[in-house]
């Protein structure tokens, strides 16, 4: 009787954990708060999962976890190396905090089929635990479809023909990609006859002078594939599924599913091409390219936006390419930064579309042009929106100045100052587009006849303006205010303690075991 | 006892059928236990005959003792066993599927159906395992013949989709007896083995060439491949529910393993791949069949004839699949042939509910089917899965082997081909989907609706499909290991 408690199960247990809540969700159908309850039993034992096996790792174990045997040479197998940690430490700690924050939301806009998007919610959780902890190609790819098609149901939820329209096009984008992305898989497979992660990369063997451009041709396939990572020009399924809830577009297209997209090119850049190969090809440079040009053009983007989450959503798409460009430099630092970006963006992301979340649910405001004087009414929520901004830009003391900060540095080791161009440029212009929204929401003025719903003296968090229609709503208020509280708190203290929840030092456990040496 | 399972598996069938006949008079209500006693016995052989053959390796019965090649051999190797527990398994499942919607749909000739039905059963069975070319013509016909009788007792439109299958269907049956005669010419024999080992020496003869073409063609419309598929959407429509349920996994794929028999036991690599180079024509024959199964599915509005597309596509997957012609590839047809019966046996399953509680089998059929019909939905999302590939389903599995071998082989179109459809697939599937999951402005019509599930006879076979949908995908391996690997042709 093998020790299903030991720590070579636990990446199972994970992946498995969401998945029986999952169930458990659906079985609990009319009974609101214990179905409620199953998600946040299942965030904190999940969580505490995950907390469990990075200690393990730092102190030189191995987990590792093969199921059976998939395909031949190719098992179900799951490996929770630092780099996978990194990114399952972040979405199970989100979950958790934005499970507290859906109850708020959807029960004070009292949302239809509450139970369909919990269940999709904890599946997608799966299927993201699934992605980070996967120790082969073909397993990461069964968990990204998970998250795909679990998350059809949420992009659609709102079940308007427009969010039909959205959901139909994000799985256009990322189905298509997954088609890219098997074909990447079957390639790699057939060149060398393995998909298993190795911090050294695996496809080394494959490499002589004819396979050059076949070797080019399948990142690119690789870089299609992970079309959730949102790089120009295969970014606007992101803002089009926007017209999801707010806590789906806070957790899912901010973290889970974009991070994802992210994770799985950290993957293929480190563990399939590895790093030697990756400088041979040029292929840093064509990623790095890519990136800048994405970081860039997604800020003018955001620039122009009235709507408070597509604006988000630009500036998502403009961190997730700051990241790959953190990866394309391949030089420890930057790596390690792209690495940290990872958490540290998501905390501060989520924060900002919390906050979003709360406007809209509680003032009833989605565009940034009639929020004027809100700051005022709720300081809370826009004191925690200027925390996630200024983290935006990599101001000090917060948790983007770190991942920034090793980014530059890496751009400096590798000597290629263009980028710490791009990376100064992409910062600033990060500044142009969330300032307004500040200076609107605290200095700006609403026209008179608006005044008398929105310049109240009194906070909108504890006395509501809109007619009452549910006793405990002052309550509900509550489930929204702490959760980005929450966040916007940790992303500061992840200023001055980046090593939290072990983050710091798997990022360099997993960069040592990338570059080797000391 | 053990070793007359080959025969058991014909004859109970067969002998049943007859006495279901005779219930018509004696009291109708013994139809359905009989077919309900032919099907599970038919099962317990089939699963006999492959525990025998994975352990012993294959071995052949001579029926009444008599040898070849004077007598009807039945030779019964991997393959054959394979294709008898499919059959023998969803024919076991659909039964107890088709008993309410047979009630239904079918109330006054219910002792014909289940005559019918168990007579087909009969015939797939004895086409999978007789090594006899001219004894696989009669059950060739007993199976067509049982089938247009079924299908015609569907809609109102039914009779003529059966009839137009019934000339069809002929034409295919005579190409194929034809080609039977020529090689009887040449060889003397009707027995497969036999002729496999006297035709290596004639390969060259214009008689054996001709031979081999008209029973290629034969097949290729009795299997529905694409140029020859006109027939098959309107028989699949118009049949009763609970004949599609069973027509549609099976019929086609039984016809897939004929000409597998036939490209690569009858005639050897050497002949088809080399000589004739009958795989790039099949090869390519595919490819087209995968793409245009897949843009007609698309403009249909008619579940059970999107079906029909699909399943042209299909056949499209299995015979590209041969004309890849390398290990990989070819395994990845045979292993497609089982998973491509599976996920249609579940989406038929679906039909005949959907049809049961909705009255029709449209797409807009579909509507609301999440809140009223929970598991009926569940059963057409892991179907629908399935066809489109999403791992763990086994049709992904499938796919991946072809696809694999594809690559191996350097068929660029047939890779695309497959990806497209894939796609295409998607957009297929989660139309339908979309209707079942949201249902905005239909008011409180389904916001309360109460559930309207199908009866228990007819979802437990149902989550039995989805259940080995995703065993087989997930025990894959063992699948190939111990059986399907035995089936890649010499010289493959």
């Amino acid at each position: 009787m093998p020790d299903f408690f030991s720590i070579a199960y636990r990446p199972v247990w994970a992946v498995a954990c969401p998945a029986v809540v999952a169930v458990l969700i659906l079985f609990s159908n009319r009974r609101p708060n214990v179905r409620e309850g199953w998600t946040l039993l299942g965030g904190a034992v999940l969580f505490y999962i995950v907390l469990s096996m990075p200690p393990v790792l730092l102190a030189g174990g191995q987990i590792r976890f093969a199921w059976f045997r998939l395909l031949p040479n190719i098992d179900f197998a799951f490996e929770a190396d630092a780099l996978g940690l990194v990114f399952a430490t972040t979405s199970s700690c989100l979950w958790l905090v934005v499970s507290i924050y859906s109850i708020g939301y959807m029960r004070v806009l009292n949302e239809h089929a509450q139970t369909r998007y919990y269940f999709s919610f904890a599946l997608a959780l799966s299927g993201a635990i699934g992605v980070a902890l996967a120790a082969n190609l073909v397993t990461l790819f069964i968990f990204y479809e998970v998250l795909t098609l679990s998350t059809y149901p949420l992009v659609a939820h709102e079940e308007s023909p427009e969010a039909i329209k959205a959901g139909h096009k994000y799985l256009a984008y990322l189905l298509t990609g997954g088609v890219f992305f098997l074909i990447a898989i079957l390639m790699t497979y057939t060149l060398v006859g393995t998909t298993d992660f190795n911090p050294r990369g695996i496809l080394s063997p494959a490499l002589d002078a004819d396979s050059k451009l076949t070797l080019q041709l399948l990142f690119f396939f690789f870089l299609i594939g992970f079309a959730k990572a949102a790089w120009m020009p295969i970014h606007s399924w992101l803002p089009t599924a926007m017209v999801a809830p707010t806590p789906v577009s806070a957790l899912l297209h901010a973290v889970a599913v974009v991070k994802a997209g992210v994770f799985g090119i950290i993957r293929v850049v480190c563990h399939i091409y590895g790093i030697e190969m990756m400088q041979v090809l040029g292929l840093g440079l064509l990623l790095a390219l890519i990136a800048a040009i994405t970081v860039i053009v997604a800020n003018l983007y955001a620039i122009g936006q009235n709507n408070l989450k597509r604006m988000l959503a630009y500036s998502t798409i403009n961190q997730l390419s700051f990241i790959l460009l953190g990866v394309a430099l391949l030089s420890p630092m930057a790596i390690t930064g792209a690495i940290l970006h990872i958490p540290f963006h998501g905390f501060m992301k989520i924060t900002l579309f919390l906050c979003a979340g709360a406007i809209a649910a509680i003032a009833g405001e989605k565009e940034i042009s009639r929020m004027a004087g809100l700051g005022r009414a709720m300081p809370i929520t826009f004191g925690a929106f200027i925390i996630g901004a200024f983290g935006m830009c990599g101001a000090p003391p917060l948790a983007g100045f770190i991942s920034k900060w090793h980014i530059a540095q890496g751009a400096v080791e590798s000597g290629t100052l263009l980028f710490l161009a791009v990376i100064f440029a992409g910062s600033i212009l990060d500044v142009l587009y969330f300032f307004p929204v500040i200076r609107t929401a605290f200095f700006g003025r609403m026209p008179v006849t608006e005044m008398l719903t929105h310049d109240s003296a009194e906070p909108v968090e504890t006395v509501d303006l809109k007619a009452p229609f549910m006793e405990n709503r002052h309550t509900l208020y509550h489930f929204m205010i702490v959760p980005l509280s929450i966040t916007a708190g940790f992303s500061i203290l992840f200023c001055f303690f980046p090593n939290m929840l072990n983050i710091y030092a798997l990022a360099q456990a997993a960069v040592k075991s990338i570059f080797g040496g000391p | 006892m053990s070793s007359q399972f080959p025969a058991i598996i014909i004859v109970v069938p067969l002998m049943t059928s007859f006495l279901i006949f005779l219930c018509e008079w004696w009291n109708r209500k013994m139809a359905y236990p009989l077919a309900v006693f032919a099907t599970t016995v038919c099962l317990f052989s089939a699963t006999a005959i492959l525990q025998s053959v994975t352990t012993l390796g294959p071995f052949h019965y001579w029926l009444g003792g008599w040898p070849p090649p004077w007598g009807i051999e039945y030779r019964i190797d991997h393959l054959n066993a394979i294709m008898l527990l499919l059959i023998s398994g969803i024919g076991l499942l659909s039964t107890f599927h088709a008993k309410k919607s047979v009630e239904r749909e079918l109330p006054d000739k219910t002792t014909l159906f289940w005559c019918l039905y168990i007579l087909m059963i009969t015939g797939l069975l004895g086409i999978c395992i007789t090594g006899d070319m001219f004894n696989l013509f009669v059950l060739l016909e007993v199976t067509s013949l049982s089938g247009y009788a079924l299908i015609s007792m569907g809609e109102k439109k039914a009779v003529y989709a059966s009839f137009r299958y019934v000339i069809i269907g002929t034409v295919g049956a005579c190409f194929y007896l034809l080609g039977v005669g020529y090689l009887y010419i040449a060889t003397g024999s009707l027995n497969m083995a036999d002729i496999s080992k006297l035709l290596p020496e004639i390969y060259q003869s214009k008689t054996v060439i001709a031979g081999f073409t008209f029973i290629l063609i034969g097949l290729s419309i009795k299997i529905a491949l694409f140029p020859l598929h006109a027939w098959l959407p309107d028989a699949y429509t118009y049949a009763p529910s609970a004949v599609s349920a069973i027509v549609a996994p099976l019929m086609t794929k039984v016809m897939a393993y004929v000409i597998f028999r036939v490209v690569f036991t009858v005639f050897r690599a050497e002949f088809s791949i080399a000589l004739l180079s009958v795989t790039e024509v099949m090869v390519w024959t595919g490819t087209i069949a995968i793409l245009f199964g897949a843009v007609m599915a698309l403009s249909q509005s008619d579940y059970k004839r999107m079906m029909s597309y699909v399943i042209i596509a299909e056949i499209g997957y299995i015979i590209g699949g041969f004309g890849v012609a390398n290990a990989t590839a070819m395994k990845g047809a045979v292993f497609h042939i089982v998973s491509d019966a599976l996920m249609m046996a579940c989406l038929f399953f679906v039909a005949g509910m959907i049809m049961y509680q909705n009255g029709g089998h449209r797409l807009s059929d579909f509507k609301g089917i999440f809140r009223t019909m929970p598991v009926t939905a569940f059963v057409f999302t892991v179907g629908a899965l399935a066809v489109i590939g999403v791992p763990p389903t086994c049709g992904f599995f499938s796919k991946w082997y072809l696809l694999l071998g594809g690559i191996e082989a350097r068929r660029w179109a047939f890779v695309a081909a497959l990806l497209v459809c894939t796609l295409v697939n998607v957009a297929l599937f989660f139309r339908i989907l979309d209707k079942g999951l949201f249902v905005h402005g239909q008011g409180k019509a389904f916001r309360g609706a109460s559930r309207r599930e199908a009866p228990v006879s007819m979802l437990i076979p149902a989550l039995f499909m989805v259940l080995a949908i995703f065993l087989v995908g997930i025990f894959n391996q063992a699948i190939l290991d111990k059986v399907i690997r035995f089936t890649v042709p010499l010289g493959v």
